[in-house]
């Protein structure tokens, strides 16, 4: 069995963790102190690039070279956003940092900044986290009272600026460009790529968006060194990762563990196997977006790259286990559903495409399934994949096609036949 | 005639606004902050904001529609949003919701003739190690049966 | 400069251009719905997907920039079943309205469904059901089952007009467009709008299930509304031969001229160029001596004032005639009233008389509501109104072109100016208040049904064609003149109805320099 090494996660069982006093007294903002008098932002950079961390919001693009992207030299101002929407179902991990550990990423946002030159950042988080909210709100207060944040920060020179701001309900806002026109104030409608935002992003200007998880990494990555990032990973994906394993386990919850686990063990060893005996149909192993596995397919190790060499994605991380007694028509529905509603509206297939696949789904469930419909669902999400402004296009085709394909029998029994259960 | 936003309010908007380069900027943060004390945003609050943020109301209404936690009529004293997506089905999320529907009688959308319940559905609130799960108002409860479920309902005010 | 083939064919362009707009240069028209040029690129429709070579997935034409050497399909497999694809999605949701819908013919939407080939649809489930006759604007209608969502009358609004009247609201398969409670669009260039929406789903009250655009022929032509001189297509129906009152102007629409109007139109031209054109209209000449209205034919009325002014003419009192021309005349109509009055019958007194000046915009809307005054001042008219109390007292025969004095001053100064007048010839195309006044009443064409040019308040000088067919009974300024001339007895190779427009412009630019540099 892997070894579950607690980095990220160590000290989340300590009850006041997010208060700055518990955080300050178990070492905390110490990694801030070392770059901001040790370092120069170019090292923090080049650091957090030798440590291969891949982004931990879904496209896993490594964060270091992100940072790069910024132009040097620019007069325009820069901004850092903070991607708390964690809309991807079955992901729950950025709440736990935000819940228990607020001033650990309010550390990596600073170590960000400083590497990048940012002097103002948003965290856009998610209007149903509003509770989760008022609490980082609380400690970003602490740390502007401790000089941790603010004007010249640890009497080091360096300013930063960080607002908290809502969101209200749109998982298409995780999308960067969508989040971006959210905090705007706008409609969350993607952006045309390129021009891309390190050069074109918030008010215009060159802007980093980097996720919760990905963030709260660099502070372990500055104290620790690249070297030793890398050693608790895998040379191209370095670090330890957080799954968050829901649906028919013994033992839902969040596990850190090496990026590299086999999906087979983080199931059956960590989350205590399938729940109440049941038989395990499929996984869904990256958050809702990623393709279904099979239950014979859950021997992929979870890394960026293993489980897209494997035909799916590690995505968020976010795993979701599948029992035989659950029909994949209702998996199909969920999934149909949520796309559906999620869609933004701006570009052709995905407003029309995930909106009738949706009424397909919908139809078969009723029991109105005739022959045909899957390789029309098929037909549509492949017409949508690729074909779209932003990822969600590609988000919702993927798990339909999946699915039609790798369950086809068991959907082309529904048809014509009487409906299934809500 | 007392103005759509109080004083305290638009003072509030403006700290708000503060915060970013741009007044448009601070929008959705407003729009909570209005529906928080009002319940919902009208068409007359639509426009004070617009006015207060310097910004057109069609614009504003194009934000209050696009996003689900932006409501443009009452609900109940107590909102429940009972997450209808996959993993808290899993769970038996789906059972909860004919619960409550049986219990409160009212369909998904409705609100209790009292007013004290509105019952909506929503997509995943990330609380999935929890399903099945929900929020009330801004408050999450998570590894929900029934019987807890009642219990919960029966100690709301 | 960069060089890339598309579909095989070289072109080369100016870097920063688009895709689309190199394969324009090319000759190649690449399938779109959301892009206008006017516009930023917008990426959402989707239609306009191309095959790059060595890209793995398609890209737009509207906003990929070209690259040297780069290697572009338009109509690859791969890319016409991507388009096919948008086209599906579309026509799914898409009322099957085209029997009753004002677009058909025109519509982007049929047209690329019949190109690319869509004749069946697998789509079996309820169709969404919404608003077919929402007002958004004075004479709008917007139909959202239609709506394509390409967003143009959206950003038409908040690129060019900057009104910002149009929303889109709610998400997803529900957005849709709309006004903002008791905003409707009304920003006098709303027209632009139907011609914008590439479907139905924007709709012209005044032109609603009036005519079917098969029907229509279309005339290149000038609006003659106000100074601009926008270019203009004019839509018309040229009329069964045995059905009176069936040849009619049903619309006009902008002609993309970038100098001048780009490819906008104003409402006040749009809607009063096609009201002007059809109603109120003077259609036959008549004469209206002692209260009572005789008609007449051409033919006699040549005849009647040819006599009359030839006896003024011999009997030397010609110097008491005078002539209100117009700014609403052609170059070559003014030119001609110089020549046969000023020149040949030495009359001194020639005037322009023109509508008031009206309220003038930022775009395009100049207050001078009058085609050509440029060009009468060109020419050397004097533009100052004439007074009517030195009129009355000093003319014997007044010849007015138009019925713009009635606009500058009242009915009874004008009688009583004109009760000391012993001859007034009306030439109008309209019957505006002036005619109960006049003696002889001659009905004229308007600027659509004629050939000539005006000089625009920029100094650009139009040519345009007689596009509409006229009331049989009315005639060009220019052959009245010329018709007129003859009978008084001058001679010379421009009064002879052999001599056109064209010919007669060709002989003012020899003789002014100003209309020498278009000749």
């Amino acid at each position: 069995m892997t070894k579950a090494p607690k980095i990220l996660t160590e000290l989340f069982w300590l009850e006041h963790l997010h208060r700055i006093e518990a955080y300050l007294d178990r070492g905390g903002y110490q990694a801030l102190k070392k770059a901001l008098t040790e370092m120069k932002p170019e090292q923090v950079q080049e650091e957090v690039k030798k440590a291969n961390l891949r982004g931990r919001g879904g496209a896993g693009f490594p964060a270091g070279v992100k940072w790069g992207f910024i132009p040097k030299g620019t007069d325009k101002p820069k901004y850092l956003c903070v991607n708390a929407d964690e809309g991807e179902p079955g992901t729950f991990k950025d709440r736990y940092i935000l819940n228990h550990n607020p001033h650990l990423l309010i550390e990596g946002i600073v170590l960000a900044a400083y590497a990048v030159g940012i002097h103002s950042a948003y965290v856009y988080i998610r209007g149903e986290y509003e509770m989760i909210a008022r609490r980082l709100e609380q400690a970003v207060a602490e740390a502007y009272a401790k000089g941790y944040l603010g004007r010249n920060i640890l009497g080091a020179g360096f300013d930063l600026d960080l607002v908290v701001h809502r969101g209200a309900g749109a998982y298409i806002c995780g999308e960067e460009t969508a989040l971006l026109e959210s905090l705007e104030g706008k409609r969350g409608n993607p952006r045309l790529k390129p021009p891309f935002p390190a050069l074109v992003g918030l008010f215009q200007c060159p802007t980093v968006i980097n996720n919760v998880e990905t963030l709260s990494n660099v502070p372990f990555i500055v104290q620790k060194g690249a070297a030793w990032f890398l050693e608790q990973g895998l040379p191209k994906d370095g670090g330890t990762r957080l799954f968050g394993v829901s649906g028919a386990v013994a033992k839902p919850g969040l596990y850190e563990l090496p990026a590299g686990t086999s999906l087979r063990e983080i199931i059956t060893t960590h989350a205590g196997g399938m729940k109440d005996g049941k038989k395990l149909k499929a996984v869904i192993p990256g958050g809702m977006s990623s393709p279904i596995l099979r239950a014979d397919e859950i021997d992929v190790r979870m890394d960026v790259d293993s489980i897209a060499a494997a035909g799916s994605m590690l995505g968020s991380g976010a795993i979701i286990v599948i029992d035989e007694g659950t029909p994949i028509l209702h998996v199909l529905r969920k999934i149909a559903k949520f796309y559906a509603h999620e869609s933004c509206g701006q570009c052709t297939p995905c407003r029309l495409g995930t909106s009738w696949i949706h009424k397909i789904v919908e139809r078969m469930a009723a029991g109105g399934g005739t022959r045909g419909d899957v390789d029309t669902l098929i037909r549509l999400a492949g017409n949508i994949k690729g074909r779209t402004l932003c990822p969600l296009g590609d988000a919702a085709a993927m798990p339909v096609t999946a699915i039609a394909q790798k369950f086809r029998t068991e959907l082309e029994a529904t048809l014509e036949r009487s409906p299934v259960w809500p | 005639m007392s103005p759509v936003l109080s004083a305290a309010l638009a003072k509030k908007i403006d700290d708000l606004a503060a915060r970013y380069p741009a007044k448009q900027a601070a929008l959705l943060p407003v729009l909570h902050l209005v529906q928080n004390e009002k319940g919902f945003l009208s068409a007359e609050d639509e426009q004070a904001v617009a006015e207060r943020l310097g910004i057109l109301p069609v614009k504003v209404r194009e934000v209050v529609t696009f996003y689900t936690m932006f409501r443009r009529s009452p609900v109940g004293t107590y909102h429940i949003q009972v997450c209808t997506n996959l993993s808290c089905s899993l769970a038996g999320g789906d059972g909860l919701v004919e619960h409550l529907e049986a219990r409160l009688g009212i369909s998904l959308g409705g609100t209790t003739a009292d007013g004290k319940f509105t019952l909506t559905g929503v997509e995943c609130l990330g609380a999935c190690e929890q399903a099945p799960c929900l929020m009330i108002n801004f408050d999450y409860y998570g590894n929900l049966d029934a019987a807890g479920l009642d219990r919960i309902l029966e100690g709301l005010a | 400069m960069i060089s890339l083939l598309i579909d095989g064919r070289p072109v080369e362009v100016a870097e920063g251009t688009t895709v689309l707009k190199a394969a324009e240069r090319a000759g190649i028209a690449i399938s779109h719905f959301c892009f206008h040029p006017a516009f930023v690129p917008e990426g959402s429709c989707r239609l306009c997907l191309v095959q790059i070579e060595g890209s793995p997935k398609l890209e737009l034409g509207c906003s990929t920039i070209v690259r040297e050497g780069m290697k572009v399909s338009t109509q690859s497999p791969i890319v016409r079943e991507a388009r096919r694809g948008v086209l599906e999605f579309l026509l799914a949701e898409h009322p099957l309205d085209c029997p009753i819908c004002d677009k058909a013919g025109e519509c982007k939407l049929q047209d690329y469904a019949s190109d690319y080939g869509l004749t069946e649809s697998v789509f079996r489930e309820a169709k969404e059901k919404r608003e077919k006759r929402l007002p958004i604007g004075e004479k709008l209608l917007l139909d959202r089952e239609r709506c394509i969502q390409c967003t143009r009358c959206v950003r038409f609004l908040s690129e060019i007009t900057k009104t910002h009247e149009l929303g889109l609201f709610e998400r997803g398969i529900h957005s849709e467009i709309g006004i903002y409670d008791g905003k409707p669009v009304r920003n006098g260039y709303s027209g632009n709008l139907v011609d914008l929406c590439p479907v139905g789903a924007i709709t012209d009250t005044t032109f609603r299930f009036k005519t079917r655009p098969w029907f229509l022929a279309r005339g290149e032509s000038v609006c003659p509304h106000c100074s601009r001189g926008c270019n203009i297509y004019i839509d018309y129906h040229p009329g069964f031969p045995r059905v009176p009152g069936s040849a009619k102007v049903y619309r006009i629409r902008p002609r993309v001229n970038e100098a001048v109007n780009g490819p906008w139109i104003c409402d006040y031209g749009r809607y009063g160029f096609v009201e002007a054109q059809n109603t109120g209209r003077s259609d036959r000449p008549f004469w209206n001596k002692g209260g009572a209205k005789t008609e007449l034919s051409w033919d006699k009325v040549r005849i009647v004032l040819g006599e009359k002014l030839k006896a003024l003419r011999e009997s030397g009192r010609m110097g008491r005639a005078a002539v209100a021309a117009s700014g609403w005349l052609t170059n070559e109509e003014l030119y001609l009233i110089q020549k046969i009055f000023r020149d040949d019958l030495n009359v001194s007194r020639l005037f322009v008389v023109d509508p008031k000046p009206g309220e003038g915009d930022a775009m395009l809307l100049r207050p001078d509501r009058a085609p050509n005054r440029r060009g009468a001042t060109e020419l050397g008219f004097d533009l100052a109104l004439p007074s009517l109390e030195a009129l009355g007292r000093e003319t014997e025969v007044l010849i007015i072109f138009g019925p713009h004095l009635a606009a500058h001053f009242g009915g009874d100064e004008l009688r009583a100016a004109f009760d000391k007048i012993a001859l007034k010839v009306l030439v109008t195309s309209h019957l505006a208040g002036l005619e109960s006044l006049a003696d002889c009443v001659l009905a004229s064409a308007t600027p659509a049904e004629k050939e000539g040019s005006f000089t625009n308040a920029d100094g650009r000088i139009q040519r345009f064609a007689a596009a509409a067919r006229p009331c049989p009974d009315v005639r060009p300024e220019l052959w009245i003149l010329q018709d007129l001339a003859r009978e008084i007895g001058l001679r010379s190779d421009l009064y002879s109805r052999a001599a056109s427009a064209r010919t007669v412009f060709e002989a003012l630019a020899k003789e002014i320099p100003f209309f020498g540099a278009t000749a």
